[in-house]
């Protein structure tokens, strides 16, 4: 059964993202924040991490910068709520989630999805990336 | 009086006045005893002569024992010499001409000189030979046509004074006046120059050299004021155009500044709108597998599921106004194709009646673009021009067309000189007033009724020209309609 890490700090995306995964048969664990993401990711391993971009601590490009290094092959989905934010607070020029996910895709993301996305969305982009890594 | 005396013309004529007054007395003085003296010389001297005549004759013709021969050449004298007295003494006799009354005889009183005894009469004894007894010959002459004359004379000097006074006068007047009329030219100008008017041209074409020299520097100094006033005007002018400009610039920047940190704003809305669409749509869909088919719940989740879409379109909306540094694809498009596409689609979306026009077909050039971003900017316009409609008479055009924006106009429409294709989007709906036209591009600025727009449409729009380096303009009249210009740079290298 594939194991997939989810990484975001909104508890009620963790807990629909663990559901839907789940109910398609995945093996899932989530985490708040990068930091402890990374930590369970050394700890139980994965075979595919979706994790959000704009986090506080270490943020999502970091934390998959981080994991590319020591799990070259893992698949990594980038999720974000588009707009432009800054992690701290919502001051004007702060840089946007586009550039995040620029810079996420400069990170090597396998794939990036635009919250809100459906579950058909999500989980065909997991499928096509385990499928993938699988073959 | 002292008006009359300080003016040019008034100290001429006086001046004159004074030179005659003091001059003519003594001329007529000298003149009248000129003539006086050798009317009277001659008059003494011709009776003189013709008495001296008369006595040399006298031995000749008189006898001087016969008394009536005297008498005789006494009229003689009388009647040939125009005397009025004529008498002879010999001795203590007297004889004297029978044309004289014994009282007139009487009359004889020696004259030394011309009028003397005031009797108009001249008289005057000359001895007549050296042979005693003595003979004196007494004779006088009328003195009154001399006198009559003279006093013609006086008569005419003094005719000839008055007239000469007259003459000088008026032609001092003339002079004077031939003086002050330039002047007074001069002077009106300047007062007019003075008012304001300094278009009046100085008339520099009098005979005098003096005013001529003024008048030309005076016009020297009107032509330097005009000028300058010329140059002020101008320097004015300008400065106004460059206020205005920069008053224009700094609404301009005021505007994109607002607009700028709305988007921000509305971006970081739609951020946490979608953190919390996110989690709705999962749970709903989750919600449906486990509900039965049809039955109520299964469908008001699904309308749930349905609003939550809704909902991702509106942030999406949000988003595309928002985002600056979005991943967009440009590249160097035909915006015919584009805008012809984005029409057929508002055609089909719209009821049928609406007339929709579009313009001549003519050949632009391509521009750097996302094409996709270029349709849903024509149709938004066009779907915000559909909303302005209220008559069956009324229509929308939409047209495209080539300009050139110049210094002057990029400076206005804050857009880069060089050559546009400019999108036109015209309705004759209801229009907008100045306050609405300021505020359209807020987003979530609406005019329609709560639920019926989302206020979005024009926001986006805006997103979409700043991202493509453009410039939207919008002209609009109530009751009249609405123009819009959207103006999109050329594409550089088109042979690329």
């Amino acid at each position: 059964m594939a194991r997939i890490l989810v990484i975001d700090d909104e508890q009620y995306i963790r807990t629909a993202l663990r559901e839907v995964l789940e109910r398609e048969g995945f093996d899932v664990s989530t985490a708040r924040d990068g930091k402890s993401g990374l930590k369970l990711l050394e700890e139980e391993g994965a075979d595919l991490v979706i994790t959000d971009v704009i986090m506080p601590g270490i943020d999502g490009v970091a934390a998959m910068e981080r994991i590319k290094q020591a799990h070259p092959g893992l698949p990594v989905i980038v999720i974000s709520g588009g707009g432009n934010v800054s992690p701290v607070d919502y001051e004007p020029g702060a840089i946007s989630t586009s550039a995040y996910l620029a810079s996420a895709d400069n990170a090597g993301a396998s794939c990036t999805l635009t919250k809100p996305f459906s579950r058909r969305d999500l989980v065909g982009a997991v499928r096509s990336l385990l499928g993938a890594g699988q073959e | 009086m002292e008006r009359l005396i300080n003016t040019v013309q008034g100290r001429l004529v006086l001046m004159v006045l004074l030179i005659q007054a003091f001059l003519m007395p003594p001329l007529f003085l000298v003149v009248d005893r000129m003539v006086h003296r050798t009317m009277t010389d001659n008059f003494v001297d011709d009776v003189r002569l013709y008495s001296q005549v008369f006595v040399n004759e006298f031995p000749m013709l008189v006898d001087p024992n016969n008394e009536q021969t005297i008498v005789d050449l006494l009229d003689a004298a009388m009647l040939g010499g125009h005397s009025s007295y004529a008498a002879l003494q010999i001795g203590d006799e007297l004889y004297s001409s029978s044309l004289m009354s014994t009282s007139e005889v009487q009359r004889f009183r020696e004259d030394f000189k011309f009028g003397d005894h005031d009797d108009h009469v001249y008289y005057l004894s000359i001895p007549v030979g050296d042979a005693t007894p003595m003979k004196i010959l007494r004779l006088g002459f009328d003195e009154t046509p001399v006198e009559q004359n003279l006093t013609a004379i006086r008569k005419t000097i003094t005719y000839v004074a008055v007239a000469f006074l007259i003459l000088t006068v008026g032609t001092m007047g003339l002079v004077s006046s031939s003086i002050v009329g330039p002047l007074k030219r001069l002077q009106r100008a300047s007062r007019s120059i003075s008012s304001g008017d300094v278009d009046i041209e100085l008339d520099s074409t009098s005979k005098i050299i003096e005013i001529r020299d003024l008048s030309a520097d005076l016009e020297t100094m009107r032509k330097d004021l005009v000028g300058m006033n010329a140059r002020l005007q101008e320097e004015m002018a300008e400065r106004e155009l460059a206020e205005a400009e920069r008053r224009g610039m700094e609404n301009y920047l005021r505007q994109a500044q607002r607009l700028e940190s709305l988007g921000t704003l509305a971006g970081g809305v739609a951020h946490e709108f979608n953190n919390v669409l996110q989690p709705i749509m999962l749970y709903t869909e989750l919600a449906l597998e486990d509900v039965p088919k049809r039955t109520s719940a299964s469908i008001n989740l699904k309308r749930v599921l349905d609003l939550a879409n809704r909902a991702k379109g509106l942030s999406r909306q949000i988003l595309m106004f928002g985002r600056r540094e979005e991943r967009i694809e440009f590249r160097p498009t035909d915006l015919r194709e584009a805008v012809h596409e984005a029409v057929t689609m508002i055609r089909a979306l719209l009821p049928a009646t609406i007339d929709i026009r579009t313009g001549n077909d003519v050949a632009i050039g391509l521009v750097n673009c996302d094409p996709y971003q270029i349709k849903q900017l024509v149709v938004n316009l066009c779907n915000n021009a559909y909303q302005a409609l209220e008559g069956p008479d009324d229509y929308i055009s939409v047209s495209l067309n080539e300009v050139i924006i110049t210094d002057a106009m990029g400076a206005a429409a804050n857009l880069v000189p060089g050559e546009y294709v400019v999108l036109t989007i015209i309705d004759t709906g209801k229009g907008m007033d100045e306050d609405t036209v300021r505020r359209v591009f807020e987003p979530f600025f609406t005019t329609r009724d709560v639920g019926d727009g989302t206020g979005l449409g024009l926001s986006v729009v805006h997103g979409i020209v700043m991202r493509h380096n453009g410039d939207i303009m919008i002209d609009s009249e109530p009751g009249k309609g609405t123009r819009i210009r959207v103006y999109l740079p050329l594409a550089e290298d088109i042979e690329d």
